[in-house]
């Protein structure tokens, strides 16, 4: 591919506005929606979206009866030697780095850990076969 | 007083559903503004009362809109004003401390607020990296949290840091 391709900026959006956002977000869960390569975080009574690419990975670890979640974000600085992957419309803003979550519910965190995880495979996939076939 | 009423509204971050009418709502003249934005729980009505002190009520349906206007507007002479919401799913933007919360903005539209006063240890960890963690999110000790309890939150915030060193800084 041209190298001055690389570094455009690919825009992505989870929702259009709020009538689209699942009503599963009631229940102050995190949530994963598959069809918008979203997952909505319950952050103090709001259901916030984030789009698939704007996460890295998911943590989980267990600490007596609760099971914490923690979702870590692109931030600018992380994507050492993948320069043209950067996702970001202005590096210089605030980033959301990561938030955790708690709950007795370990095997919810399970799933939810996985389907997330899930959900970055198939968003990496496209991504790649996207790039073969810009070249 | 009119005889309007709606229920299964939530306040704050309760569990616990009420009416919004008696005991929970404030006495009409203290009511000094009104907003209306879309949260978790449906829609939120939010009102500021004397002393700065604000109430929050979650569990609107979008057509009750309509209803608050009229109301807020007849008995308490306050006009109801809408609060735009991002559901972008953008993870960059801006902050803005507003009285006693910290609201992230995406393109100007909120992404959350984050209630400064449930902030139970804060950290700078490394040059570009701010940690606020919290407890009891939930307004009452005795209610058991609804949902999922988020207890950190990290920012990346580029500003913290002084000039980078030249050229490379590609690792950490």
């Amino acid at each position: 591919g041209k190298k001055n391709e690389d570094k455009t900026w690919k825009k992505f959006q989870s929702y259009k506005g709020e009538l689209a956002l699942p009503p599963d977000v009631e229940r102050l869960r995190v949530f994963v929606d598959r069809k918008a390569q979203t997952v909505i975080l319950p952050i103090n009574g709001f259901a916030v979206p984030f789009h698939i690419n704007t996460i890295k990975n998911v943590s989980k670890n267990d600490e007596g009866d609760l099971t914490y979640l923690r979702i870590n974000f692109q931030t600018p600085g992380q994507l050492a030697g993948k320069k043209e992957d950067t996702p970001f419309e202005n590096p210089d803003a605030t980033f959301v780095r990561s938030v955790s979550f708690r709950s007795p519910d370990g095997a919810r965190f399970d799933n939810l850990q996985k389907q997330i995880t899930d959900l970055k495979k198939e968003a990496n996939k496209r991504e790649q076969q996207r790039k073969q076939l810009a070249d | 007083m009119s005889s309007t009423q709606f229920d299964n509204i939530y306040h704050g971050l309760d569990s616990s559903v009420g009416s919004e009418r008696g005991d929970r709502c404030p006495p009409a003249d203290d009511i000094k503004w009104a907003q209306w934005l879309r949260v978790a729980r449906q829609y939120q009505l939010r009102v500021g009362v004397k002393d700065h002190q604000k109430h929050h009520f979650d569990g609107f349906a979008r057509e009750d809109h309509d209803k608050l206007v009229t109301l807020l507007k007849n008995y308490f002479s306050v006009a109801l004003e809408t609060k735009e919401i991002t559901f972008r799913g953008w993870n960059w933007g801006d902050t803005d401390f507003q009285a006693n919360d910290l609201a992230f903005l995406v393109s100007d539209r909120v992404a959350f607020e984050l209630p400064l006063q449930n902030v139970a240890n804060s950290n700078i960890a490394g040059r570009t990296e701010v940690s606020l963690e919290f407890s009891g999110l939930t307004t009452s000790k005795s209610v058991k949290p609804q949902g999922d309890e988020m207890v950190e939150i990290r920012f990346h915030v580029p500003g913290v840091q002084t000039k980078l060193k030249s050229g490379s800084a590609s690792d950490n």
